[in-house]
């Protein structure tokens, strides 16, 4: 391993040198572009491995390594053991759960939640279904599909009101634009976005004309119909007030001519009043929506997945914030953003192929840690490794590995349930809210110190932490705590802290090893992806 | 009497035969007595009559003097010998009560408002005066009035917690009946001429032996409370007895909540000698309200009129052992009171213009703001037996 | 056309962390230590300790039996309207405790606002009805939390306490961001995992976060500072909170105050609301609901209107005889008031053309009647107050201008009262 940490270095320096070329992985050539733009600032060394694995577990399998993952890859000469946990982790069955969390989190942003919904992200990632077919699926969805029913939830939940409040129709129109296209349309509700001067209110109506059509079918299972759309749609901007028009047209696209129909001939399945059926209209905008936005020649589309992909791995987007696309907020490397989305593209927009690519880059792969003497690199120089947040769900899964209480506690739906359900409260942002920044609040750390759940965790119960721990000699705890908790092995400052601790307290020793394990819990280190 | 309910409907069917147009919204209706008169307790601090004796049905001037709303109104028992006969339409003879029967008749009519004022009147007369009257009878609203069976007595309350009784004759203050913790909404004299029941905000019904100023039974209809929130919601609105002293009906609403107080209308029917509730009584859902007013019909059935959510209203006939009304009238808006003429045959409700609510400046024809009014429903009931 | 308050979100052309300086500048804000951009003014601020007390008379009372009685006239209900400490000021009969107040206190007759409908109007009301620029504003307790911070109490600076379930309620903040939200105190208790789980001492707990702490200070050695000081200050937060614990204690309330808030709901969450600001809470905010009285009302109102006259002049009295309403600015008001008509249900319908408030503390006058309306209560005769004036009077009450401060949206300047309004200079000492 020491050995791989040195020659990456001079690595790195050589790529400084070399351009990206195309007959490179792409992961090189990321290393490449980034280094490119290094303007001789220092990069942070590569990270250890155990420093690694954790990154990569949590990233790809949405958890912590086990102790035994954890000591099985720590001791593994093999010199290409990294791509190897990489492809083990893509191929294994944390992959499509946690892919199924991510994209669950990132389209949904804590509005809700639905079997269906869950079935059917857990199903394409398992499929490793193409992000254009996805798209498709979730913008025009299909109802009469069993399998992909699950997919019109993403508008489904937007179309219902809560309480008073009429269906939010602009939210809908504004979600689908930031989520699919990066594009925060908002300012352009009313009047032409006044500094981004690329963010037009046709593009907002346009979009907004499709979704103001839209409808919910059946209140019990996620299903969307449309209306019959015969005319454009009227607005004014609030500084001019010109009235002007617009039929459905994606952003930057052209307006979609609205058919005008024979009387008669206006439904494939005309409406019925008695099953309060709306009918299927002949001409149906969101069909038209999903022919012309999740597509090759639409480069809006594929620079935000390929962006936020990078955010996920990388922590931060090459385009930040995720949703604002356009001429003045250029993306950091432009060129890298470029060729990740040409890449993608040719790689029929597979996204297990780009997490791997970039999980393999050394850019990825670096440490946390900033270079000796250096007090600050910026976030968006990928010279050091960006921190990230862990989502509620990645820090139940890890909670449970590194207490050992995963098989007791997921092993039954109901005490699943509710301990996913308590993270979410504590750890999720508000709706609405991306979870995209770390966001420490009252109420986690008021859950994390008191709350019965982790606590109970922390007790000692047949073969989890603390039972293995309060098996061990005092001199033998710090190791297998750190391993199985942070993914490392203790510093020898650390031992010492332990075993005093374990001296101070050895008239209750399973009551102590709970401290010292909710210690490293609650610890900064253990709540963030560093 | 037959048991059918459409030989009941037959016999008693209601027929409206006039609107009377008020300006305001009135709280109280009763006749007279003697039969030819209609007052109303105005919620403009006013007491309004009409000359019913034919069927031009008049109005006279408003008697005036009163603060607030004239919620409390009673007539002073008719002299015996005056009592009018079956069939009899309105007697035309002035009343006048012979010896001995002081306390009876004499025309006068008692009204007490929300700002504490007792007054009587000499109501037959046209610019009539009050003959007394009691400005701080209550502190604050008075909410019930009940005259004695034998006219000498009256018995008030209201928001003070207090039952006062009074001289019929000069409105001297006789007793006060200490007792409830709330709000008191009802008062009833027994027909024996013995107790008096008075029923408060929280469902407490107090029987008061009048000799000894003591309570000596109480009631429990507690189910025509409810504490919501902040509020406490509902009360005894109306105290009846039939004409044997025999049940004693209670009524309001069973409230689900406050604010805007939504309940089932509800009639309790108390055994007078046991206490125990013999019959509950229930009408229309949530929205429909209160019973605002009833009265015991010597047949046996209830009449009574419910005010709910605006514009939801209604009159029914019904037995109490009847799961339901065989008389049911849903055309007024909003009744808050029912009085029943002496002969048994006209009644009339006090309901609420149409259209009474809404949010925010209501744009009328003109520009004045508008208020609401009550038009009051006369009906006639058939004369034959 | 003045460009300077229309949409102009700056954070949407950079990034956004780049704007708030950073991961610390959002995590240190999350506990509402955010400041004024002035930071002199802030200083001067602090040294006066300003609070409010803001009583939310949910669905709306009337002013017809409360501030603004019009006895004997079509409209005026039954009630009787009654004299006050201060001479020719006559409210409803069923505030007798407040009116031997009146020489604190300064009302308003004569807000005209907007929106009549509660899911409009109770948001509106609250973030001040500014212009629409496409952000959301916050509740007037998340601005002052915001323009005022937390103070030296270690409690959040913007609590509420209200009936039914507590938790954090980030909505309120708007475009502040979550971080400015309430903190509910749900029928006056704690927020949840407030109290040290029994299975844990104190001297556990100290010894199990003096370990956490070695851990973060190892953690922050050699990476950017920011993530473990954010993570490190919710931990102390709790830890401040904790220790404040006796404030939801009604074991150590004296039994004198408890009679005199009343044992009713508002009284208990009132004399909870005295604690919390005698404690140091910048704001705190009290719910009463179901005051939507389309039914019912003015049984409803002799109802509920005492048990509020009850424990505000109770807490009136307290803040007066602890000399601490020269520094906290009290509101008790609606969204609206009702409807002078009153419908066939005996209710008063929602009404924003003519209404009424109380206010009493810190800036204003006292002994004061603002705004007058007609005879029979359906119009103000006088200048009409819309909820701006009553923003930008609060904000100069607390010695904020609101002309020279505003808010920066990351980058967007944006106006704290709205611009077309200004303060009703009668209601200011």
């Amino acid at each position: 391993m020491a050995l791989l940490a040195r020659a990456a270095v001079p690595l790195a320096l050589l790529a400084l040198a070399v351009a990206s070329r195309a007959d490179q992985p792409l992961h090189a050539r990321i290393d490449a572009l980034i280094a490119a733009k290094a303007d001789g600032r220092p990069t942070a060394a590569p990270a250890a491995d155990a420093e690694f694995l954790r990154r990569a577990y949590l990233d790809l399998a949405g958890r912590i390594p086990s102790v035994q993952e954890a000591r099985d890859f720590l001791a593994d000469p093999a010199p290409d053991k990294r791509a190897k946990v990489i492809d083990r982790l893509l191929d294994s069955p944390d992959y499509p759960r946690r892919m199924q969390e991510l994209f669950h989190v990132m389209l949904m942003e804590r509005l809700g939640d639905h079997p269906e919904w869950t079935r059917y992200l857990q199903k394409s990632f398992e499929a490793n279904k193409p992000w254009d077919q996805m798209a498709r699926e979730i913008l025009n969805p299909i109802t009469e599909d069993e399998s992909l029913q699950g997919a019109a939830f993403f508008y489904t939940k937007r179309l219902e009101n809560f309480g008073q409040n009429p269906v939010d129709y602009p939210g809908l129109t504004r979600d689908v634009g930031r989520l699919f296209l990066g594009k925060d349309l908002r300012c352009a509700e009313c009047h032409d976005h006044i500094f981004i001067a690329e963010y037009k209110q046709e593009d907002f109506q346009g979009l907004f004309a499709i979704y103001r059509n839209t409808v919910l079918v059946d209140p019990k299972k996620p299903a969307v119909g449309e209306q019959l759309m015969t005319k454009k749609l009227e607005y004014s901007s609030v500084f001019r007030k010109v009235p002007k028009s617009t039929g459905p047209r994606i952003p930057g696209g052209k307006e979609i001519e609205i058919p005008v129909l024979k009387k008669g001939e206006e439904y494939v399945k005309p409406p019925d009043r008695k099953t309060r059926f709306p009918g299927i209209p002949r001409f149906s905008p969101l069909a038209e929506l999903a022919k012309q936005l999740p597509t090759a020649s639409n480069p809006a589309f594929s620079r935000n997945i390929v962006n936020r992909l990078w955010f996920i791995l990388m922590g931060r987007g090459l385009v930040h914030p995720l949703d604002l696309h356009h001429a003045e907020n250029p993306p950091s490397h432009p060129e890298l953003l470029d060729l990740l989305a040409k890449e993608f593209v040719e790689h029929r927009f597979d996204i297990k192929w780009l997490l791997r690519e970039l999980a393999l880059s050394q850019t990825y792969q670096r440490s946390s840690v900033l270079p000796e003497g250096v007090k600050e690199l910026p976030p968006e120089s990928f010279l050091v490794a960006n921190e990230k947040r862990l989502s509620a769900e990645q820090l139940l899964a890890s909670m449970l590995e590194a207490t050992g209480m995963r098989e007791r506690v997921l092993g039954n739906k109901g005490t699943a349930e509710a301990a996913r359900a308590k993270f979410v409260k504590a750890f999720a942002n508000p709706e609405r809210e991306p979870e995209e920044e770390f966001n420490p609040s009252l109420k986690a750390a008021l859950f994390v110190l008191n709350d019965d759940l982790v606590l109970s965790w922390l007790t000692p119960q047949p073969g989890n932490l603390i039972d293995r721990l309060s098996k061990l000699e005092d001199s033998q705890v710090a190791e297998e705590l750190y391993l199985s908790v942070l993914t490392r092995r203790p510093t020898v400052e650390e031992q010492a802290e332990v075993a005093d601790y374990l001296h101070k307290n050895a008239s209750r020793r399973a009551v102590a090893l709970g401290h010292l394990a909710w210690a490293l819990l609650a610890s900064t280190e253990f709540c963030v992806n560093h | 009497m037959s048991d059918d309910p459409k030989a009941l409907l037959q016999r008693y069917q209601p027929k409206e035969v006039k609107v009377l147009k008020t300006d305001r919204q009135m709280a109280i209706l009763r006749f007279s007595p003697c039969g030819n008169f209609l007052a109303a307790g105005g919620c403009d601090a006013t007491v309004r009559r009409w000359d019913v004796s034919n069927a031009e049905m008049a109005e006279l001037p408003p008697l005036t003097g009163h603060g607030g709303w004239v919620q409390a109104l009673a007539f002073s028992p008719p002299p015996l010998t005056l009592l009018p006969q079956a069939g009899e339409r309105g007697g035309s003879s002035s009343p006048s009560p012979p010896e001995g029967e002081r306390g009876r008749g004499e025309g006068r009519l008692f009204t007490a408002d929300s700002w504490g004022r007792l007054t009587c009147w000499p109501y037959a007369e046209k610019e009539a005066q009050p003959l007394w009257s009691v400005e701080q009878a209550h502190d604050g609203w008075v909410r019930g009035l009940a005259v004695s069976p034998d006219g000498k007595l009256l018995a008030t309350c209201g928001m003070d917690q207090k039952v006062r009784l009074w001289s019929a004759d000069d409105g001297a203050k006789k007793q006060e009946l200490a007792g409830h913790n709330e709000d008191i909404y009802a008062v009833a004299f027994h027909p024996d001429g013995k107790s008096l029941v008075s029923g408060d905000l929280k469902g407490v019904i107090q029987v008061w032996d009048l000799e000894s100023g003591k309570v000596v039974r109480r009631f429990d209809a507690k189910q025509l409370y409810l504490l919501s929130r902040l509020q406490d919601v509902g009360g005894v609105r109306c105290l009846a007895f039939d004409a044997k002293g025999e049940t004693l009906a209670a009524a309001g609403t069973k409230p689900k909540v406050g604010a805007n107080v939504q309940g089932v209308p509800t009639i309790l029917f108390f055994d007078w000698s046991s206490g125990q509730v013999k019959h509950t009584l229930s009408i229309g859902n949530d929205g429909d309200g209160y019973i605002f007013d009833l009265h015991l019909h010597p047949a046996g059935f209830v009449m009574a009129v419910t005010s709910g959510n605006p514009g939801v209203g209604k009159l029914f006939f019904q037995r109490p052992a009847d799961p339901q009304p065989f008389f049911l009238y849903t055309k007024m808006a909003n009744c808050h009171s029912l009085a029943v003429h002496p002969n048994g045959q006209r009644l009339a409700v006090s309901a609420t213009n149409a259209n009474s609510n809404g949010n925010g400046r209501q744009i009328g024809k003109g520009t004045e703001y508008p208020g609401n009014y009550s038009p009051i429903h006369v009906f006639d009931l058939p004369t034959a037996g | 056309m003045n460009f300077e308050y229309l949409c102009r979100p700056l954070e949407h052309r950079m990034s956004r962390r780049q704007w708030l300086g950073g991961v610390a500048g959002a995590a240190v804000g999350a506990l509402g230590l955010g400041g004024l951009a002035q930071p002199a003014v802030a200083q001067e601020l602090k040294k006066k300790h300003r609070q409010v007390l803001f009583i939310w008379l949910d669905g709306g009372i009337s002013q017809l039996e409360s501030w603004d009685p019009k006895p004997n006239t079509q409209f005026g209900g039954p009630f009787r309207a009654i004299p006050t400490s201060v001479p020719g000021i006559h409210i409803s009969e069923l505030l007798p405790k407040t009116a031997r107040q009146m020489h604190h206190l300064a009302l308003v007759r004569s807000l005209c606002t907007k929106d009549n409908s509660h899911s409009a109007g109770v948001a509106r009301i609250q973030r001040g009805d500014p212009k629409n620029r496409g952000v959301t504003y916050p509740y007037f307790g998340s601005a002052v939390a915001k323009l005022l911070g937390p103070g030296d109490s270690g409690l959040p600076p913007y609590v509420w306490v209200k009936p039914g379930s507590g938790g954090f309620v980030y909505q309120d903040a708007g475009f502040l961001g979550p971080r400015y939200g309430a903190v509910a105190f749900g029928d006056g208790k704690p927020p949840e995992n407030l109290l040290l789980n029994p299975a844990l001492t104190e001297a556990d707990d100290e010894a199990r976060n003096a370990l956490r702490m070695k851990l973060d200070r190892r953690y922050a050695e050699r990476r950017r500072k920011e993530w473990t000081e954010a993570n490190s200050y919710v931990f102390d937060m709790a830890a401040q909170l904790r220790k404040q614990a006796r404030l939801f204690d009604p074991s150590t309330l004296p039994p004198r105050d408890v009679e005199r808030y009343g044992t009713h709901e508002f009284g208990r969450h009132m004399l909870l609301a005295r604690r919390l600001l005698e404690a140091g809470v910048t704001f705190v905010k009290v719910n009463s609901y179901g005051w939507d009285t389309h039914g019912d009302n003015f049984n409803g109102h002799l109802s509920m209107v005492p048990k509020v006259d009850q424990a505000f002049a109770a807490m009136i009295e307290d803040l007066k005889d602890r000399g601490m309403l020269d520094n906290v600015l009290v509101i008790m008001m609606s969204e609206f008031g009702r409807t002078p008509r009153i419908n066939g249900h005996v209710g008063r319908d929602h009404w924003p053309e003519a209404w009424s408030l109380v206010m009493a503390g810190c800036g204003l006058k006292r002994g004061v009647v603002v705004g007058k309306t007609n005879e029979r209560g359906t119009h103000v005769t006088t200048e009409e107050h819309d909820i701006g004036h009553m923003f930008h009077t609060w904000f100069q009450a607390l010695g904020i201008n609101p002309k020279e401060h505003s808010y920066d949206n990351g980058g967007q300047p944006l106006p704290i009262a709205h611009e077309d309004c200004h303060a009703v200079t009668e209601l200011l000492a």
